[in-house]
């Protein structure tokens, strides 16, 4: 980055579509006005203009450079003007910020996800990529979890994932309906069920707070190497460029050394799981 | 042999009375009990005062103000020479380059400023009760950072220069002004006055632990005594906004995508509460202990410039009279 580069100044972008994906997650689908790109796993700093801006990790492909998708749950002060907002309005970007995921060191393993809630919209964006190099990969398994059958998100997408080779998805619900034929219970029953060549593997956790710590201590439970557990972690990301202090963990600025972190390179940091 | 300048004090006076329109100039004055930067004008630049502990703002606000706008066209604004900043200040400057000059992501705003700014730091010849620079090895002069060092000797000014941007302002002035090398006798009086004003502050601060002992102390303490601290803290920030290595801010949004930095603090309800309404920080003593942590561990194994310079600004900023180094003294025996 130049020096010269106003790194507060967002970019354009204008919104090009909303689709509704359960009655508290939106997908936004924006066109930024200038070049942008971004690695599987980075972050962005959404602004939506003179309300606030928030951090989101795309949930489209890298390889797509046209547009770009953030899928987001009604769930604070700027994400609800966010799912006011109508195709043609325009949006600002920041980023992409952060360190997201290896994933040459995924090459000749077998790839386990576990995602629960909205953290399926990161992990999207990493099974798109996933499928781009599947040549490379022995098999990428999709543990994912959500409340209600209502609000597992991305259906289409998981019908085209179960019929991809090398690729599986297993789903669970808190609170199952009549028309549910999936597992039930928290996201972490569904690591009882899959079948992994862990000394060939790694894992990828990504979700709330409570299902990224059960879901990590049954990782290691299962035998996974704290370095190879890969962690997206969620702190308040405001500025993204590792100086406004508000995503510290530690030693750490989120922003800027993760989101991604192994287990390894965080345990001993205060507050992890909040 | 070091690089010492000297002149009258009338000479420097004219100094400053010729450099005004070219620049802007603050320093401190003295007004009453109360230390702090002026603008200075022809009228008060006879009063500057020289040789004296920190002013109560600290130097950081010149670069980082409380509020301002980052999206803004950068105005091309006049260059700045900041007179009499204690080596504290000018030390507490190191992590804030660290963090705002970071390569990965340069901030303009700032740099503008450190580029555009000359900085003439002064020596302390007095200490104030809680000056603790030398327990976490800062002394208190100026010897680098900082462009030039200067110390008043009777009637001259005496001013050592630290920097390129310091030699040549030297060069400058040497042009209109009766500026000569300082005599070996003059630069032994400022030694002995430095020497002096040490063993004092390492006198006053007997058994305060140093800094990486601090560390250690505050990985150490249990909560009772984060507890016992917090009980008279009402979250005013104080603490954090007189601090000259506290950087941490808000970005507020304005209409057509402008970003305005606000100054935050650790110790402000909320700073790290997300959407949903987590916050690791939400009890008071843990925002309490998150500041030392951030001070005495982390900053330390994230930077190598220290995220205190012992400038005690802390201690006498804070309305429940909460005394960061009674807390280091309890634990260190």
């Amino acid at each position: 980055m130049s020096n010269k580069t106003n790194i507060y100044k967002p970019i354009k972008a204008k919104l090009l579509d909303v689709i509704t994906e359960s009655p508290t997650i939106k997908t936004f689908i924006m066109e930024p006005e200038e070049e942008f790109s971004f690695k599987t796993g980075e972050f962005i700093e959404l602004t939506v203009d003179g309300i606030g801006e928030a951090p989101f990790t795309p949930s489209s492909s890298p390889l797509e450079t046209k547009q770009i998708e953030v899928t987001v749950m009604k769930t604070g002060y700027v994400t609800q003007y966010l799912h006011e907002m109508k195709p043609g309005e325009t949006l600002g970007i920041r980023g992409p910020f952060g360190r997201g995921y290896p994933v040459e060191k995924f090459y000749d393993k077998e790839v386990l996800i576990l995602g629960g809630g909205c953290g399926f919209a990161p992990i999207r964006s990493l099974l798109y990529n996933l499928e781009a190099i599947s040549d490379k990969l022995r098999k990428v398994t999709l543990c994912y979890g959500s409340k209600t059958p209502d609000e597992c998100i991305y259906q289409p997408y998981v019908d085209q994932l179960r019929n991809t080779p090398k690729f599986e998805v297993l789903r669970t619900v808190d609170e199952p309906n009549e028309s549910w034929s999936e597992s039930v219970g928290v996201a972490t029953v569904l690591l009882d069920k899959v079948k992994v060549d862990i000394k060939n593997s790694i894992a990828v956790c990504c979700g709330p707070p409570i299902m990224m710590k059960f879901g990590t201590f049954k990782l290691l439970e299962m035998g996974y190497p704290e370095n190879d557990i890969f962690l997206s972690m969620e702190k308040n990301m405001s500025c993204g460029l590792g100086k406004c202090g508000h995503c510290m963990m530690g030693k750490y600025f989120v922003c800027k050394e993760g989101p991604v972190f192994t287990y390894d390179e965080i345990k001993d940091q205060p507050d992890i799981w909040s | 042999m070091k690089n010492y300048y000297s002149l009258l004090i009338s000479d420097w006076n004219a100094v400053i009375e010729k450099t005004l329109p070219n620049y802007s100039i603050y320093a401190p004055l003295k007004e009453n009990d109360s230390l702090d930067y002026e603008l200075i004008d022809l009228e008060n630049l006879s009063n500057i005062s020289y040789n004296i502990p920190k002013p109560t703002t600290p130097l950081k606000t010149f670069f980082l103000p409380i509020k301002e706008n980052l999206t803004t066209e950068l105005k091309s604004e006049k260059k700045r020479i900041i007179i009499g900043s204690p080596n504290c200040d000018i030390q507490g400057l190191k992590i804030l380059d660290e963090i705002y000059l970071d390569k990965d992501f340069v901030d303009t705003s700032y740099q503008n400023k450190r580029e555009n700014t000359l900085l003439i730091g002064t020596a302390c010849y007095e200490t104030l009760e809680h000056c603790h620079c030398m327990s976490y090895g800062i002394r208190p002069f100026s010897m680098e950072t900082a462009d030039i060092s200067l110390s008043k000797v009777d009637t001259r000014i005496h001013l050592e220069v630290l920097s390129e941007k310091g030699e040549q302002f030297i060069s400058e002035i040497k042009e209109y002004s009766a500026i000569s090398n300082s005599p070996e006798s003059e630069i032994k009086d400022i030694e002995l006055k430095q020497s002096k004003i040490e063993n004092e502050i390492i006198a006053n601060n007997t058994g305060l632990p140093d800094y990486k002992k601090t560390g250690e102390i505050v990985q150490k303490a249990k909560d009772e005594i984060w507890n016992k601290y917090s009980s008279k803290c009402v979250s005013c920030g104080a603490c954090a906004t007189i601090c000259p290595t506290c950087t941490c801010f808000l970005l507020i949004d304005k209409p057509n995508f402008e970003k305005v930095r606000q100054l935050d603090a650790c110790q402000y309800p909320g700073f790290e509460r997300v959407a949903g309404n987590e916050d690791a920080l939400h009890e008071l003593s843990i925002r309490f202990r998150n500041r030392y942590f951030c001070k005495y561990v982390w900053k330390p194994q994230k930077f190598k410039s220290l995220a205190c310079t012992g400038c005690g600004r802390c201690i006498e900023a804070c309305i429940g009279k909460i005394n960061k180094n009674e807390l280091f003294r309890e634990l260190a025996n």
